[in-house]
């Protein structure tokens, strides 16, 4: 789906079928085209936190967000919120995140955070982790609310390291892909603190070595990133 | 619900000048900043940034080159680079090259300067150069604790007596004198007779000699003033003055400058001074009566270090009062084996070197010592010396000072000569100076006479002297050896770590630190013939001249004076904990502030050496 042509056709399309809401102002956005210089891109570093890998009956619990300018990460935009739950957080999850029924009760309703982050998405490029889970959480909670999913580009820094690692032909492990693994091969501080933020913003700084790495001073666009 | 970046923030907290901003400020300075990623051999500052801002090195490494190509500066975590905020100019004079890949922290020039203008401690980092921001450290470092009495370990006795001499001739009558002495409120007079000291009246001879001995009051002062008298000179150091007036059991002494008296320091002038308790360990040290004593007295250093460090002395004023407590120990070792041995039979001049030489020593130093003889020897009479320098420095061994690892003690023959073989020696190391033999000698040029009551060292330091001023090719190769021990800072500023074995991730503050120091204070102190061994005073002496500019100078002495400072704290709390004193330092143990200043330190230091190198080197094979 990284047709700049086909992809327009369809925003224009879906946005006359979507009630007015957040995903109509997120649609209203023109898309980044695949075309583009990587640097005059716009990029946003998502991570959620949720009780499980299953968007359909499991549930997110905390949003991390940082906007990426070209090639400049940018502290101001970086949000962290937590979600309001209603089911009880499950014993496993809660030791994985830390993230206990008390805290989720104090957190904001779903469909707020939602609203805030697709204000932030509209006109930027996806960024994430593995990022099948972000888009399948982020695709569902926009059905439920929106009545459709969001149109957006998605550069998977997973698939990015999966990518060179194979160009170069070289034997990797699973765990090489993994974050904390990729943010060392790189130099990069360890954001410890385990919540959605630090994990966003490890992903951005990740993405920023990559990009660094890919870029040699030649053309580097969009649709060499993409997923 | 917004968190905030606390890790960021945290990262911030620990490096200057970001730990002097409140928490509230550095709080909500993480979102204020924008995060770069530039790779190895990138150029900085990056070419597609254009508007200026302070860079705040997160993780890699960065050198800094002025455009003529020489290298002014490297960058490692935590550092900022020069700022493009001051001055556009300044940054367009620098270029530099990514070393290692990197992630960059990038602060608005706007918010800078609100933040300098907020925030005057801040602000300082930015004003100051590296020399001036260690000055403050040092400043600080004795700040603390200094409330209780360090004061008579800087205080010299010229700032202790009066401004007005208060004196009167012997022909003066008792009673006169004694009204002279009331008038004054003093405790004591002064007697003079063309511009001579004959003599000193205190309130005790009036009392025990005048009044209880029914003696008129119309009598001279001369028939009961104390004649035979002890001096003082007004630099010296307080404390070494009541170690002095403790050790002869007397009340007062009369203050010399340039040979005049000036005034007369009594025990009450020093005692709102007292301090540690340097003064009680060597006035039990001339009361002790066997070496039993003197082992018992000697454990009682490590308390004195840590006293002395808890009060807030710097490393220049332990160094100052152990080495005091050390040739206290040392000349009654050398009474006590006169006493055995009997008189010597020939006058001889007790010599020391290194570190008790240069009132440097801390704990577990070891010891370093020789004989000058007022002639060749026959073979009885170096049978004696030879029972006198063993029964001294296995005493001194038996103390904690032990014995040198080279032998270099006057129990080795050959170190126990006369002057002709002391004068071959000398000779033979300055004029065909081999750079091992000259390590192993270096010792020597450290050298001072503990006990020479016929003054025979004089002779030969100044002969040693003018032949090390007058030779470059031994200055050269002195150099060469000074610059040998680099400070531990590598490449990029971080610091290099000793690893693996007993002192795993530690550097050595005495070999990377101070001995790089001392090292160039002695060939500067050669070079120009000047006889003070203490780093400091040869630092002070050389202050300005062609070898060592001023502020050169001063820097080395602010690097020395926050380095051993340091090491005699890390030595106190070692002997606090309970363990053996030694010089390992792991920077973990220092916060980032010290960590800060420990590089700035190093980095004076290396550049010092550079110049060094490049002065003495240069002449070299010429």
């Amino acid at each position: 789906m990284n047709n700049d042509v086909l992809l327009e056709a369809r925003r224009r399309w879906t946005i006359y079928n979507l009630p007015f809401g957040a995903l109509r102002d997120c649609y209203a956005q023109p898309l980044p085209r695949a075309r583009q210089e990587y640097r005059d891109t716009d990029y946003v570093a998502l991570d959620f936190e949720t009780t499980g890998l299953y968007p359909v009956k499991d549930q997110i619990l905390s949003f991390g967000w940082v906007p990426i300018d070209g090639n400049r990460i940018r502290l101001d935009g970086a949000q962290h919120r937590m979600i309001k739950v209603d089911q009880a957080i499950s014993a496993e999850s809660a030791v994985i995140h830390q993230i206990t029924d008390d805290q989720a009760a104090r957190g904001e309703p779903l469909k707020e955070v939602l609203t805030d982050f697709l204000r932030v998405l509209g006109g930027r490029v996806l960024v994430a982790h593995h990022a099948r889970i972000e888009r399948g959480f982020l695709a569902a909670a926009c059905r439920d609310f929106f009545g459709d999913e969001p149109l957006v580009r998605v550069v998977d820094t997973e698939a990015l390291a999966r990518r060179s690692l194979e160009r170069r032909q070289q034997a990797y492990r699973p765990s090489d892909l993994r974050l904390h693994a990729l943010a060392q091969s790189y130099n990069l501080p360890q954001m410890t603190a385990h919540n959605a933020l630090s994990d966003a913003l490890n992903t951005a700084q990740v993405f920023l070595a990559q990009i660094a790495y890919l870029d040699t001073g030649k053309s580097l666009r969009l649709q060499d990133l993409l997923t | 619900m917004d968190i905030e970046l606390i890790e960021i923030r945290d990262f911030l907290a620990s490096h200057p000048p970001f730990d002097a901003l409140p928490e509230e400020t550095l709080t909500a300075l993480p979102k204020s900043l924008t995060v770069r990623y530039l790779r190895r051999g990138s150029s900085f500052p990056p070419e597609d940034e254009s508007t200026p801002a302070l860079y705040i090195l997160r993780r890699g490494a960065i050198e800094l080159r002025e455009r003529g190509g020489d290298l002014i500066g490297k960058l490692a975590e935590g550092d900022t680079a020069p700022s493009a905020c001051n001055d556009r100019r300044v940054q367009r004079n620098i270029i530099g090259t990514v070393s290692e890949d990197s992630l960059i922290y990038l602060l608005p020039c706007e918010l800078l300067g609100r933040l300098r203008a907020e925030h005057s401690d801040f602000a300082a980092h930015f004003d100051q150069s590296v020399s001036e921001r260690l000055r403050n450290a040092i400043d600080l470092v004795k700040e603390r604790g200094n409330l209780s009495s360090t004061s008579l370990m800087t205080v010299r006795v010229r700032d202790l007596i009066g401004e007005h001499l208060v004196s009167t001739t012997p022909d003066t009558s008792i009673e006169q004198a004694a009204r002279i002495m009331s008038e004054a409120r003093c405790s004591s007079l002064v007697i003079m007779e063309d511009h001579q000291l004959r003599g000193l009246l205190t309130v005790r001879d009036l009392r025990d000699r005048c009044l209880a001995a029914g003696l008129s009051p119309q009598r001279p002062v001369s028939e009961i003033m104390t004649q035979r008298l002890h001096t003082t000179t007004a630099d010296t150091l307080g404390f070494q003055t009541l170690i002095t007036m403790s050790r002869l059991n007397v009340h007062h002494l009369p203050v010399l400058r340039d040979g005049q008296v000036v005034g007369v320091i009594s025990t009450s002038d020093l005692v709102r001074f007292q301090s540690a308790n340097a003064v009680y360990l060597v006035g039990d040290i001339h009361k002790a009566e066997d070496l039993k004593t003197l082992v018992v007295t000697a454990q009682k250093i490590s308390e004195l270090q840590i006293h002395l460090v808890a009060s807030g002395a710097t490393g220049d004023q332990v160094g100052q009062a152990i080495t005091a407590v050390t040739d206290a120990i040392n000349q009654r070792l050398l009474e006590l084996a006169e006493r055995e041995l009997g008189p010597p039979p020939m006058p001889y001049c007790w010599m020391v070197g290194g570190s008790q030489a240069r009132r440097e020593q801390s704990v577990h130093s070891d010891q370093d010592n020789a004989l000058l003889l007022a002639e060749a020897p026959t073979p009885e009479q170096d049978r004696y010396f030879q029972s006198l320098a063993t029964l001294v420095t296995n005493g001194l061994n038996d103390c904690g000072f032990v014995h040198c690892p080279g032998d270099v003690m006057a129990s080795n023959s050959k170190w126990r000569q006369p002057l002709a073989a002391w004068r071959h020696y000398f000779s033979d190391w300055i004029e065909r100076p081999q750079p091992q033999a000259l390590l192993n000698a270096s010792v020597f040029f450290d050298l001072r006479a503990l006990h020479d009551p016929e003054h025979l060292f004089s002779t030969l330091q100044r002969e040693v002297l003018r032949k090390t001023s007058e030779n470059r090719i031994f200055i050269a190769h002195m150099a060469a050896n000074a610059i040998k021990h680099r400070p531990p800072l590598g490449f990029f500023r971080n610091f290099v770590l000793i690893r693996g074995g007993d002192h795993d991730q530690t550097f050595d503050l005495k070999l990377r630190g101070t001995v790089p120091i001392i090292d160039m204070a002695r060939v500067h102190a050669l070079s120009a013939g000047i006889p003070d061994v203490n780093s400091l005073e040869r630092l002070q002496m050389v202050a300005g001249s062609a070898a060592l500019s001023r502020d050169g100078a001063a820097n080395l002495i602010d690097a020395l004076e926050f380095i051993g400072t340091l090491r005699v704290r890390h030595q106190a709390n070692q002997l606090r904990a309970g363990v053996d004193a030694d010089n390992f330092l792991s920077p973990d143990s220092l916060s980032a502030l010290e960590r800060g200043h420990m590089k700035d330190a190093f980095t004076l230091i290396a550049s010092l050496q550079e110049t060094l190198g490049q002065r003495y080197q240069a002449g070299r094979f010429a």
